[in-house]
C-alpha cells in the first residue's frame, strides 16, 4: 500500500468558498455556474446526480451576491453548492428516494427541513443525488438510474446508499452534500470515496419532510471534503424541529469553535473483537489513525455480532411494514434485490423482532458505560476497500460474504444505538478507505475535534480524484 | 403499577437446546455468519406461502428463491438475538433514544 501525498492542490472546501464570497472576492453566481459546469462535464461519467436545479440555484446566488451590495451579512455557506439524496424533498420536484415507483408521487410542496437550515446559512441547492432503491442498499447500485460510480476508479463502487453523495463530493463535483444513514448509509459511502462524513447522534438533526426507511434507526447528515465544512453544515442543521417526532429538544451546540482544541485531553480506544479489521487495508487505516491519536487500548463492544443481527432485523422487518402495501400493488416495480429484501421481512415473527428490540435496549447499556473510560472509540468504517461495480462478494478474511449486506457490518452495531460517528479517510493507495470516530450520545464534538485533529497531521485526506 | 428496574441479562434455562439454569451464555461470541444458506426446507416454502397469503402478497414464483434465501438470513440473524436471553422485564427500544 502506497501512501497518496498528504497534501494536494484539492478543490476549493466549502469554508474557502464561504470566505471568498463574503469578502467579496468571488460571486455566488459564478461558484455556483462552475459546480454547474463541473457536474455538466463529469456526472455523465460519475451518474452521481438524478436532478439539477439548474435554474433554483441561480436565482439563490444571484440573490445573495444582490444582499452582499446591500451590505447584508451573509451565512456561513454562502454561496457554497450543495446536493441531497433524492430521498430529501425538493419543492416541485417528486422525492424518488431511488424508486421507479414514487416517480409518480406528485412533486414536493415543501423543502426538506436541513434543506432549509443550509440556504438559510446561505448554501445553494443544485441537485438530488443517486442512491441505492428506498436506502436498502450498501453498494450504491440502482436498477433504474445506474449505479453511481466511484470517482477514485470508476469502475467500483461508491458504497451505499447514499452513493450519489459520495460521488458527487468524492468526485469535487460539489463540496458539500446530505444523505442518510440507516445502517451505515453515509460511513460506507464516505469510505468508499475517501471523504469526510457525519452520522451524528440519532434524533439529533431534524428528518422532516424526508422519505423514511427505518424510523427507529434513521439518521440524516452530511458528507464533505474536510471536517471543518463537516463541523460548519452540521452546525447549521442543529436545533429542535417539532415536524420530527424523533427530533430532540436539546439546544444547538456548536463545533466549529471546538474544532481547534483538537485531540488533547481525549481518551481513545480501539475497537476489538468483532471489529478487528481482516484485510490489509482496513488494518493499515487503523493503525495510522491509532497511532496519530496515541490510542493503544483495545476496548471491546460486548455482543457486537449480535447487535448487527437485532439490527438487521429490525430493518429488514420495519422496511417491510413501511413498503408493505406498496409489496402489495407494484413489487415488480421494485429492484428485484430490494423486493426480495422486503418481501422476506415481511414474513419474519414478530416475537423475533421484539427480541430485537429488547437486546437493542440492553446493548446500549453495556456500550454507554464503555465512555466512563473512554471518550471516542475507533473501528473500520468498512471491511474492504470499492469492490468492483456488480461484485456480488468479498473476502472477510476467509469467509466469502455477499457484498450488498455486509458492506455495512462494521457500522450496523454502532448506528444501531444511535452512537455520533465521524467517518475518516485514510488516502492510501490505489483505493482510499475510511475509520469511524465513534463517541457518547450527542459528542459530536468529540469525533471532528479528533477528525480535524487527524487531518491538520496529514494521517487523513479527501484526496483529489482522478475523474 | 411500578415496574421493577431492570436485572442484569441472565443465563438461559429453559430453552429446548437443553440449556441449563446459571450456564452463562451472555458473554459467549456469536459464531460467524457464512454466506451458504441452508438447504431449503419444506417449512419455508409453507412460510411463504401462508405468509404471503396472509399479507396479500403475491410472490411470482421466479423471486422465490429470493425471498427464501433472504428469510433465511433473516431467521439466522434472529438465532443469534434469540439464544441470548434477557430477563422477563427486559423493556423493549421501539422508539430509541440515545
Amino acid at each position: 500500500m502506497l501512501d497518496r501525498p498528504a497534501t494536494d492542490n484539492g478543490p476549493p472546501t466549502a469554508a474557502a468558498i464561504a470566505g471568498a464570497v463574503a469578502a467579496g472576492q468571488l460571486s455566488a453566481q459564478s461558484v455556483v455556474e462552475a459546480a454547474l459546469s463541473r457536474i455538466s462535464e463529469r456526472d455523465p461519467v460519475l451518474n452521481s446526480f438524478t436532478a439539477v436545479t439548474e435554474q433554483r440555484a441561480l436565482t439563490r446566488a444571484q440573490a445573495l451576491d444582490q444582499a452582499r451590495a446591500r451590505g447584508e451579512p451573509l451565512g456561513p455557506l454562502a454561496g457554497v453548492p450543495f446536493a441531497v439524496k433524492n430521498l430529501f424533498d425538493i419543492a416541485g420536484i417528486p422525492t424518488v428516494a431511488g424508486s421507479k415507483i414514487n416517480r409518480e408521487a406528485p412533486p414536493a410542496a415543501r423543502d426538506a427541513a436541513l434543506i432549509e437550515r443550509l440556504e438559510r446559512a446561505g448554501a445553494v441547492l443544485v441537485g438530488a443525488l443517486n442512491m441505492g432503491e428506498y436506502a436498502y442498499d450498501f453498494t450504491g447500485e440502482n436498477v433504474h438510474d445506474g449505479a453511481s460510480h466511484n470517482p477514485h476508479d470508476i469502475e467500483r463502487m461508491t458504497g451505499g446508499s447514499s452513493g450519489g453523495s459520495g460521488s458527487a463530493v468524492g468526485g469535487a463535483l460539489v463540496p458539500l452534500a446530505l444523505g442518510s444513514d440507516t445502517n451505515g448509509s453515509i460511513r460506507v459511502p464516505s469510505s468508499l470515496c475517501g471523504i469526510f462524513g457525519l452520522k451524528p447522534t440519532y434524533g439529533r438533526l431534524s428528518r422532516a419532510r424526508t422519505f423514511p426507511f427505518v424510523a427507529s434507526l434513521d439518521h440524516l447528515g452530511p458528507f464533505a471534503r474536510s471536517a471543518h465544512d463537516l463541523a460548519l453544515a452540521y452546525d447549521a442543521m442543529q436545533g429542535f424541529d417539532p415536524d420530527d417526532p424523533a427530533c430532540v429538544d436539546r439546544p444547538a451546540e456548536p463545533v466549529t469553535p471546538e474544532l481547534a482544541r483538537g485531540a488533547e485531553g481525549l481518551r481513545v480506544a480501539v475497537a476489538a473483537g468483532y471489529f478487528k479489521c481482516r484485510s490489509g487495508e482496513a488494518c493499515c487505516a487503523i493503525d495510522r489513525v491509532a497511532a496519530a491519536l496515541g490510542a493503544n487500548r483495545d476496548i471491546d463492544l460486548p455482543q457486537a455480532e449480535r447487535a448487527r443481527a437485532a439490527a438487521f432485523i429490525i430493518t429488514a422487518t420495519e422496511g417491510a411494514s413501511l413498503h408493505l402495501d406498496r409489496l402489495r400493488r407494484r413489487a415488480g416495480d421494485f429492484d428485484p434485490a430490494v423486493r426480495d429484501r422486503l418481501l422476506a421481512g415481511a414474513m419474519a415473527p414478530a416475537a423475533l423482532v421484539d427480541k430485537a428490540q429488547k437486546f437493542r435496549r440492553w446493548y446500549r447499556d453495556q456500550v454507554l458505560k464503555l465512555f466512563d473510560d473512554v471518550d471516542a472509540i475507533l473501528a473500520p468504517a468498512t471491511p474492504c476497500t470499492a469492490p468492483l461495480i456488480g461484485q456480488k462478494t468479498f473476502m472477510h478474511g476467509d469467509v466469502e460474504l455477499p457484498v450488498r449486506a455486509n458492506l455495512g457490518l462494521y457500522t450496523q452495531p454502532i448506528s444501531f444505538i444511535g452512537l455520533p460517528v465521524a467517518a475518516v479517510p485514510v488516502p492510501l493507495e490505489p483505493l482510499p478507505i475510511g475509520v469511524q470516530i465513534i463517541a457518547a450520545p450527542w459528542r459530536e464534538d468529540v469525533t471532528l475535534r479528533l477528525a480535524h485533529a487527524l487531518e491538520t497531521k496529514g494521517v487523513v485526506a479527501a484526496m483529489r480524484p482522478p475523474v | 403499577m411500578k415496574r421493577k428496574s431492570a436485572r442484569k441479562a441472565k443465563p438461559s434455562s429453559s430453552r429446548s437446546g437443553g440449556k441449563k439454569r446459571g450456564k452463562k451464555i451472555a458473554n459467549k461470541a456469536a459464531p460467524p455468519l457464512s454466506h451458504s444458506p441452508p438447504p431449503a426446507q419444506d417449512w419455508e416454502d409453507a412460510l411463504v406461502a401462508a405468509s404471503a397469503r396472509a399479507l396479500g402478497l403475491t410472490i411470482d414464483p421466479a423471486w422465490l428463491a429470493g425471498v427464501k434465501f433472504n428469510l433465511q438470513l433473516i431467521f439466522r440473524h434472529a438465532a443469534l438475538v434469540d439464544e441470548f436471553v434477557l430477563p422477563d422485564d427486559a423493556e423493549p427500544a421501539p422508539v430509541f433514544h440515545a
